[in-house]
């Protein structure tokens, strides 16, 4: 006999399973898997374990516990064998998902792929240790199988030296999100999600159903949500912030920068979005409640206003030190604003050129003469052209009083370029 | 209050409906296809204006499905392709997909043939006009920008108001039209039944559930604009069943009176030329060469899309060649087989366009039945089931379709 068995999902799905001499018990329909750690390998890569399965016995669905089960192979045929029938119940089980209804036929995460595949078929083992689930299959091969006519095509292309092209993501590179269905929650720690870029993360969410995208974002930790929601499509943004409770998402917003929760409040009605404001901290929504203010197609409404200034009269040394220090956002950095002692502003300068500074050299030495700023009041549409033509990472927003108001970054002006193509 | 100055206005909300606006209007546009045009055509010229009442009831069956389709992509945001995978399990998937896939392969034919006749109307070869279409079609889906080309159809949809023009310059008879559509009548023989069939049948096609219900998903709707989407889904339906309308009356008004017979959407255009002007024969033509290259770009399209979608292929015109493989290798050849087909000399074109609407004809029950179990089941559709009058006229729409469809399939067999 073999110690190792390797089987698909459905090939015992449907099927009878017997008692040890041979009489027919009932009808295989589910199997429950329990995701969590065995005791003492909390650090090791999961393998999901078959704990329990669901069985049809005369027309009664009852759960039964998966240990005193056996798959045997016999004349390369399954043969699923029940020692004891052990009655169980699905409470009893946590971190637990059902095969046949959470993740066969649905859609899941292929974590290296970046991308939402559906699953068509799931392999398993059965080695002494337990039956395990090694890996889920989402290619052409399993579904003809599940339809029941890999083995017939598989023959007629034989002839022509062909194979039916399969494609197999092993469990450890996948995450389930049908979790609408399922009784458990995703757990923050193990989310296998919180390793995907945001940006992909966004891509995925904005592609699952309604009901799963809530589950999946609720499962981010915030600091992952707010550069998730951040880049998300407007409608999927919207439907996320209505869709979950009002605390939660201040939390989130609270974490963005500003001048992207503006976007995001001015889409949503004003009622909800003043919820969402008087939910805030008021540090966070008083700069949000400015931006506001700013018509879409003012240089006020593109602006964030998270931005560092310094004296005209610090060294270089200084500076990187207190940059250090501070730790902004590396996007908040990329141009440094130098003010005189009254606060007025004088120019701009970039993080690059401060670097290859000498350290002892002061700032009004080093800054740009002639340096190019906007007015909070002029139109977008000049934006784009003056980064394009002085190369610069970010410009300057001061008032006719000559303060700071905020700064224009690169990034959100290639934001608003790309969008307005879209709506055009 | 810190929103005075973004605060939202009639002009705002006027925008919202234009934002919305589309996918009804758009799935309405693309039913009046070449297959459309040709059902209606022939209807006009055998019956004359008794069969315009049949507009009615398919008006309202048609605003039926839609809604069940929009509140579905609305309240779900997965496509009726994903969701009849999730919950009716692979093998009746399998089957309704490959059904559907042939299907639209035939009705692309359909399409390219509507091209090339309207274009012979123009004495323009098809072997010039097919090609020529099916490549910038192709081109400018996988090439172009697919939001540019669909407001550019959405702008030429409005030329298929192009028929008023041809139906008006026939003289109408506006008497026997209003009588027809207060008293409606129809002769129980077997041709006239297949006819009724055909304008309902062509009406309500398979794949326009899938399109409509993506296209919701596409635009990003939620409840809240509701209302909005089930305007522009009324506003689509009453252009459908108006462009029909006047293709009946235009046929109706000039041919039928002479007793013209025909067979063609193409020979409609031609019989009218000396019935009612060069210029009304190039209007009809134009109308059926619009309608055909519009049908022939969401077509392939939309069934390389939801093919994906239920076998889990990705899918989308933005992604690129290499993530999309299966998608962009249907899109081209759906698209090549309906094109070739229409070029190879004496191709059974007739015999084509049957077997499409046989094929169709089985699929819609079991589309719809599947639609109507979905749309109840509380776990998907939470408080937004159907209610219980929204039932009746489903349940009754499919039992009716069910009967029409067993008929037609039955009618050649009855013949025979």
């Amino acid at each position: 006999m073999t110690s190792q068995i390797t089987f698909y999902l459905s090939q015992i799905l449907g099927k009878n399973f017997v008692s040890d001499d041979g009489i027919v018990l009932g009808k295989i329909t589910d199997f429950l898997i329990d995701q969590s750690p065995l005791p003492g390998q909390e650090s090791e890569p999961v393998r999901p374990r078959l704990v329990a399965v669901k069985v049809k016995k005369a027309n009664q669905t009852i759960i039964l516990d998966f240990s005193s089960f056996e798959i045997k192979k016999f004349k390369r045929k399954l043969r699923i064998v029940c020692l004891e029938m052990h009655s169980v119940s699905d409470e009893s089980y946590s971190n637990c998902l059902w095969l046949a209804k959470n993740i066969l036929d649905k859609q899941i995460v292929d974590i290296n792929g970046r991308k939402l595949v559906r699953v068509n078929d799931v392999r398993l083992v059965m080695i002494p240790s337990g039956t395990y689930v090694i890996a889920v299959d989402v290619g052409l091969e399993g579904l003809l199988r599940r339809i029941g006519i890999e083995k017939p095509i598989q023959a007629i292309l034989d002839t022509i030296h062909f194979s039916i092209p399969g494609k197999f993501i092993l469990w450890d590179d996948i995450e389930a999100v049908d979790f609408a269905n399922a009784s458990i929650k995703l757990s923050k720690s193990s989310s296998k999600l919180n390793t995907l870029h945001p940006s992909d993360l966004a891509d995925i969410i904005e592609d699952l159903d309604k009901a799963s995208r809530t589950v999946v974002f609720a499962s981010l930790d915030e600091e992952t949500a707010a550069d998730v929601l951040e880049e998300l499509e407007p409608h999927a943004q919207i439907h996320i912030v209505e869709s979950l409770p009002i605390e939660k998402v201040a939390d989130v917003l609270e974490k963005m920068p500003a001048d992207e929760v503006a976007d995001l409040l001015d889409a949503l009605n004003d009622d909800k979005a003043e919820e969402l404001l008087e939910e805030m901290e008021k540090e966070s929504s008083e700069e949000v409640r400015e931006l506001l203010e700013y018509p879409d197609k003012y240089v006020g409404s593109l602006m964030t206003t998270d931005f560092l200034t310094f004296n005209e009269r610090l060294s270089v040394a200084e500076i990187l030190e207190e940059i250090r220090k501070l730790k902004p956002d590396p996007e908040q950095i990329s141009t440094i604003l130098v003010t005189d002692k009254n606060d007025h502003f004088l120019s701009s300068i970039s993080l690059g050129e401060i670097v290859i500074a000498e350290p002892t050299k002061l700032l009004k030495e080093i800054m740009n003469k002639n340096p190019v700023t906007v007015f909070d009041d002029d139109k977008v549409d000049t934006l784009a052209e003056l980064i394009s033509k002085y190369h610069l990472p970010a410009i300057p927003v001061i008032n006719k009083e000559k303060h700071v108001e905020g700064v224009v970054v690169m990034e959100d002006i290639v934001d608003d370029l790309l969008s307005r193509r879209k709506t055009k | 209050m810190a929103f005075v100055s973004r605060r939202k206005t009639i002009w705002k909300n006027i925008a919202l409906f234009l934002a919305i606006l589309g996918p009804g209007i758009i799935t309405g546009s693309v039913d009046n296809d070449a297959g459309g045009i040709t059902t209606y055509s022939v209807a006009g010229a055998i019956y004359g204006y008794k069969l315009l009442w049949t507009l009615i009831p398919s008006f309202i069956v048609l605003v039926i499905i839609q809604e069940m389709n929009a509140r579905m992509g609305i309240v779900t945001g997965k496509g009726l392709a994903d969701l009849i995978r999730e919950n009716a399990g692979v093998k009746v998937t399998f089957f309704i997909f490959i059904g559907l896939l042939l299907a639209d392969i035939g009705n692309t034919t359909t399409e390219f043939a509507g091209v090339a006749g309207s274009m012979k109307v123009f004495s323009i070869s098809k072997y010039i006009s097919v090609p020529i279409v099916a490549f910038m079609v192709w081109y400018l889906v996988v090439k172009g920008n697919y939001v540019i080309t669909e407001r550019i159809f959405l702008i030429f949809s409005v030329s298929l108001l192009m028929y008023v023009v041809s139906a008006l310059m026939g003289n109408p008879d506006w008497k026997a039209i209003g009588q027809s559509i207060v008293k409606p009548k129809m002769d129980f023989d077997e041709k006239s039944l297949a006819v009724v069939i055909g304008i309902i049948g062509t009406t309500i096609a398979p794949w326009m559930q899938f399109y409509m219900q993506s296209s919701v998903i596409e635009k990003g709707l939620k409840m809240g604009q509701y209302k909005y989407t089930l305007l522009d889904i009324i506003v689509g339906c009453i252009a459908t069943v108006v462009v029909a309308f006047f293709i009946i009356v235009a046929c109706a008004s000039t041919l039928h009176v002479k007793g013209i017979r025909i067979n063609e959407a193409k020979d409609a255009a031609m019989a009218l030329e000396p019935l009612a002007g060069a210029l009304s024969a190039h209007v009809f033509a134009f109308g059926l060469f619009i309608a055909s290259v519009f049908s022939a770009t969401i077509l392939p399209l939309a069934t390389a899309f939801y093919v994906c979608e239920a076998f889990g292929f990705e899918a989308g015109i933005d992604k690129k060649w290499n993530e999309a493989r299966e998608f962009y290798f249907l899109y081209t050849g759906i698209m090549v087989l309906g094109a070739i087909i229409i070029l190879i000399p004496n191709a059974p074109l007739i015999t084509i366009t049957i077997w499409s609407q046989i094929i169709n004809g089985m699929l819609l029950p079991v589309v719809l039945v599947c639609m109507i179990l979905l749309v109840n089941n509380k776990k998907i559709m939470g408080k937004y089931v159907n209610r219980p009058i929204q039932n009746f006229i489903g349940w009754g729409t499919v039992a009716i379709l069910i009967g029409l469809s067993v008929t037609l399939l039955l009618l050649p067999l009855i013949k025979i």
